[in-house]
């Protein structure tokens, strides 16, 4: 067995690990935006995968969204399923603002993530009277309600109804210094692997697509830098003290009311940043998207990224992401009946996942990862 | 004043089958805290093997009875592989557990039968009982409801009765006193988990059977949500209390909601939510139930 | 001598973390009334626990010299030990009948019914009380109703966790007279975990002090009602 390599918090070595981990990740983002600002396609025996830089931006989209989930059920410990019901609300509040009255959508931040925390913080008062399954119920009943409340006639100038908001008349332009053509072609021009990333200069669809995945990237890491802050913040040990024991932080004078209504507020504002950025990459707010079972699949993405993991996040919103697309892909394995390949079978290996992984791999997939990194790096604390 | 009985009748008609789903919710929640969010989904794979036993020639009751017993068994060992394995007071894996299945088996139903509406078999007589002026009460109504008292009467039988209905109270009481006094726990829950899925699957059946409606894979998701706010209503312990909820609720749906004039149709979902909302802030131990509820 | 009803030998057990029991050794005797003493955290409801199957130890636990350490509670019970756990543990969404009833699962035979009678010879307030939630009654009827349900089961080894806490005085005198005579006609062998040493020593035949998790004192009833230590810790003398 190789030896392990061991390596001292705040040493010189541990920054250039950080240092090499981080741009190790950033490059490769890079290079998958490049392989597949056009779509690009994995053939697996007669089956056909699409990957696309449109597919990874809903993928930032669920990504922040389950985002905030760990921030409430992850890090705080309450059963909150209704994240659908922020995302939607994100979403259209964004689609409302960009459609009626030309807001670029970058601003529509500055009205979603105060209205978003704010709703959260009101519809949270009902948890500090109750809890567990209860606040599960009532979550629960949240998410299913959006896409009602969103088709109501009355609210029909807002929202546009059952059709939705159409906002795909907002396009992102790239600024024009950016050197996304320099860098494609400089690509192109890699021995065997730059067939993958095109030919010749970027179109402006894909130099639109790039610039929104750059920027949709950014807003992610900006919240994934603020939520890894909270963590470690006062209110953050707060959050962690009351998953573990409620009653043990109560007496230890946290303030249980304050702690949980942040949490529920930070949650809500991750999850309407995600209905932004969602409604900004597919261009229409409609109301089935929001259902509870989008609130269903957050959760699977928080559980088979790990709860209580930030990096589960990313995870978690690539299965959502991807698995459902891929899976209704796949017409043909050789050895089952093609029958049983049609159908959802999309949310039957996420329910599924969501059951084995419970059982057998709780922390979900990044801990299985860290399982697996531990063979290899240790990391020693600072005082070991 | 026609307009408002026939409203009546619906919200009969509609109440039975939700309490019917709220009793099964009720059975599982009495006896482990536990909200069965798959539930629906079990009762919904239940009235489908129904259908797919009388598309094959059995006679209808026949089917349903059979159907029970198929929910029942595969409730049973659900809950020996899946549920038994955990803490019963760490609710977080619990509840992933009973939405993964949720996925899974709604999943599974859609799969085998695919999404079109199919025709369930009609398992009351057609037509009213009677008519006066525009006001019909169909046999449907006057047979679901009836239906779902006799079942509550047969649980209640059961329940205090019988010595496994004993044990299931017992250990809804007091689940370390029971172990003390040489009870089963595992298997006991299990006898409550299959109770409830053939409840379940009675109250799916009888649902699917209005012949103004069609079966398909889809229609449990709103019960669902409808029969939980009809167990909260009524008290998560209370089988009773399932029955009043469920039949409020069906009543809210059909009545309220059509006399509030601001409130659109589409707000019968959202209705029921808002009256769970306020049932939860309120009076978290509903109209009829016991438990202590989990307060901070 | 007949061997002991109930033999525990360097039986370990622990709560998490911390190890609660660090291996003691105590035996009780056909008929007797054995009281195990100590303060509070010193180990005594554990080691009833433990030997009623409901946390997992380690060490040698041997009732009617078979080994039952690993058994589950409901197959212990039906070998014939009762435990009454502290604060009671009654039913209290049944009745008071029915928590007899439950007192009698895991009987077959057709004489339940017949001890259900005799418990309310014995206790004619439950008889009154009989269709009552038990949850309503006071704490001493709940006691009493404690006990019955234990005895249901027509146990030789009877197990009780702090019977007199919470209770007046008057009432748990009455309580520690009918333990004598269930002991002395029904042959029930007794093992009592108590805070009140005085009466407790006073009904009991032998006594163990628990101590951090080890045994430090034990003798007969007598010695220890006369032992210094004792006396200064918890007769007040």
């Amino acid at each position: 067995m190789a030896a392990k390599i061991h390596i001292q918090e705040g040493t010189a070595t541990y920054r250039k690990y950080r240092i090499a981990m981080w741009t190790c990740f950033i490059i490769s983002l890079l290079l998958v935006a490049f392989a597949y600002v056009d779509v690009g396609t994995i053939s697996i025996g007669s089956n056909k995968y699409n990957l696309s830089l449109i597919r990874l931006d809903k993928a930032i989209a669920f990504t922040i969204a389950i985002l905030g989930l760990q921030v409430v059920v992850g890090y705080t410990g309450q059963i909150a399923l209704g994240q659908s019901f922020f995302f939607g609300t994100g979403a259209y509040l964004s689609a409302w603002l960009v459609a009626d009255h030309s807001w670029p959508f970058l601003m529509t931040l500055l009205i979603v993530i105060p209205s978003c925390f704010l709703i959260g913080m009101v519809l949270g008062l009902p948890a500090l009277r109750i809890r567990g399954l209860y606040l599960a119920l009532l979550t629960f009943g949240l998410a299913a309600v959006f896409p009602s409340l969103v088709k109501l006639d009355k609210l029909y100038t807002y929202t546009g109804g059952a059709g939705g908001k159409l906002t795909s008349n907002y396009k992102f332009v790239a600024p024009s210094w950016l050197p996304f053509d320099e860098v494609a072609q400089g690509l192109q021009k890699i021995p065997f692997l730059g067939g993958y990333f095109g030919d010749g200069p970027l179109s402006d669809r894909e130099e639109s697509r790039m610039w929104k995945f750059i920027l949709f990237s950014i807003i992610a890491a900006i919240c994934f830098w603020l939520v890894s802050n909270l963590i470690q913040s006062r209110p953050g040990r707060a959050m962690r003290a009351i998953r573990d024991n409620e009653t043990s932080a109560a007496t230890s004078g946290i303030n249980l009311a304050a702690t949980k209504t942040l949490s529920f507020g930070v949650a809500s504002a991750l999850g309407g940043v995600g209905g932004v950025v969602y409604v900004a990459e597919i261009g229409i707010a409609s109301p089935d998207d929001f259902s509870s079972l989008l609130a269903i699949y957050l959760i699977v993405g928080l559980v088979v990224g790990g709860v209580g993991t930030l990096s589960g996040a990313l995870i978690g919103g690539l299965v959502y992401a991807l698995i459902p697309d891929w899976a209704s892909s796949t017409q043909s394995i050789s050895f089952l009946p093609q029958r049983w390949l049609q159908g959802p079978t999309g949310s039957l290996i996420l329910g599924l996942l969501l059951i084995i992984l419970t059982l057998f791999l709780p922390g979900g997939v990044v801990t299985g990862w860290r399982r697996v990194k531990k063979r290899f790096f240790q990391i020693d604390s600072a005082t070991s | 004043m026609d307009l408002l009985l026939q409203r009546v009748f619906d919200a009969v008609t509609n109440g039975s089958t939700y309490a019917l789903l709220a009793v099964a919710m009720v059975l599982i929640f009495k006896a482990t805290t536990l909200i069965n969010f798959a539930q629906g989904e079990q009762a919904m794979l239940g009235a489908f093997v129904v259908l797919q036993l009388w598309d094959w020639g059995i006679p209808m009751w026949g089917a349903v009875v059979i159907g029970m017993c198929f929910s029942g068994i595969l409730a049973a060992f659900l809950e020996r592989t899946l549920i038994r394995k955990f803490d019963p007071t760490d609710h977080l894996p619990l509840v992933i557990i009973t939405l993964g299945l949720f996925l899974v088996i709604n999943a599974i139903a859609a799969i085998i039968w695919r999404f079109d509406p199919k025709s369930f078999p009609e398992l009351f007589p057609s037509g009213n009982a009677f008519a006066i002026n525009n006001v019909r009460l169909s046999w449907y109504t006057i047979f679901a409801f009836t239906s779902c008292v006799i079942v509550l009467f047969v649980l209640q039988t059961l329940l205090t009765k019988t010595k496994i209905g004993l044990a299931f109270r017992a250990v809804s009481s007091n689940i370390e006193s029971s172990r003390l006094s040489g009870i089963k726990i595992g298997t006991t829950l299990q006898f409550g988990w299959a109770l409830a899925a053939a409840a379940g699957t009675l109250g799916a059946s009888i649902y699917a059977a209005n012949p103004v409606l069609q079966i398909e894979p889809s229609m449990m998701l709103r019960a669902l949500i409808l029969s939980v706010t009809a167990a909260a209503l009524g008290g998560l312990d209370s089988l009773w209390g399932a029955l009043i909820g469920g039949l409020t609720i069906g009543f809210v749906q059909s009545v309220v909601v059509q006399y509030i004039p601001f409130i659109p149709n589409e707000m019968s979902l959202s209705a029921a939510v808002i009256v769970l909302l306020i049932v939860l802030i309120f009076r978290p131990s509903g109209v009829l139930g016991t438990r202590a509820v989990e307060r901070v | 001598m007949r061997p002991p009803i109930l033999r525990v030998e360097g039986l370990k057990a622990t709560y998490g973390p911390v190890q609660v029991l660090s291996g003691i050794d105590f035996s009780v005797y056909h008929q007797e009334i054995v009281v195990v003493l100590g303060a509070n955290g010193a180990g005594k409801t554990t080691t009833l626990r433990s030997i009623s199957g409901m946390i997992e130890t380690r060490g040698l636990i041997e009732f009617k010299q078979e080994e039952i350490g690993n058994l589950r509670p409901s197959d212990i019970v039906r070998r014939g030990i009762a435990h009454v756990p502290q604060g009671r543990g009654t039913f209290p969404e049944l009745t008071v009948q029915e928590n007899l009833r439950v007192g009698a699962f895991i009987r077959v035979d057709k004489d339940v019914n017949t001890d259900i009678d005799a418990c309310y010879q014995n206790y004619p307030v439950l008889y009154e009380r009989r269709t009552q939630m038990a949850g309503s009654l006071s704490g001493g009827e709940q006691q009493m109703l404690a006990v019955s349900r234990a005895l249901m089961s027509r146990p030789q080894l009877l197990l009780m966790d702090e019977p007199s806490l919470g209770l007046a005085p008057k009432i748990v005198e009455d309580l520690f007279e009918r333990f004598v005579v269930i002991n002395r006609d029904y042959g029930t062998t007794m093992l009592i975990v108590e805070q009140n040493a005085q009466l407790a020593l006073s009904i009991a035949n032998r006594g163990y002090v628990l101590e951090s998790g080890s045994i430090s004192v034990q003798g007969t009833a007598e010695n220890l009602a006369q032992n210094d230590a004792i006396r200064r810790a918890y007769l007040g003398a």
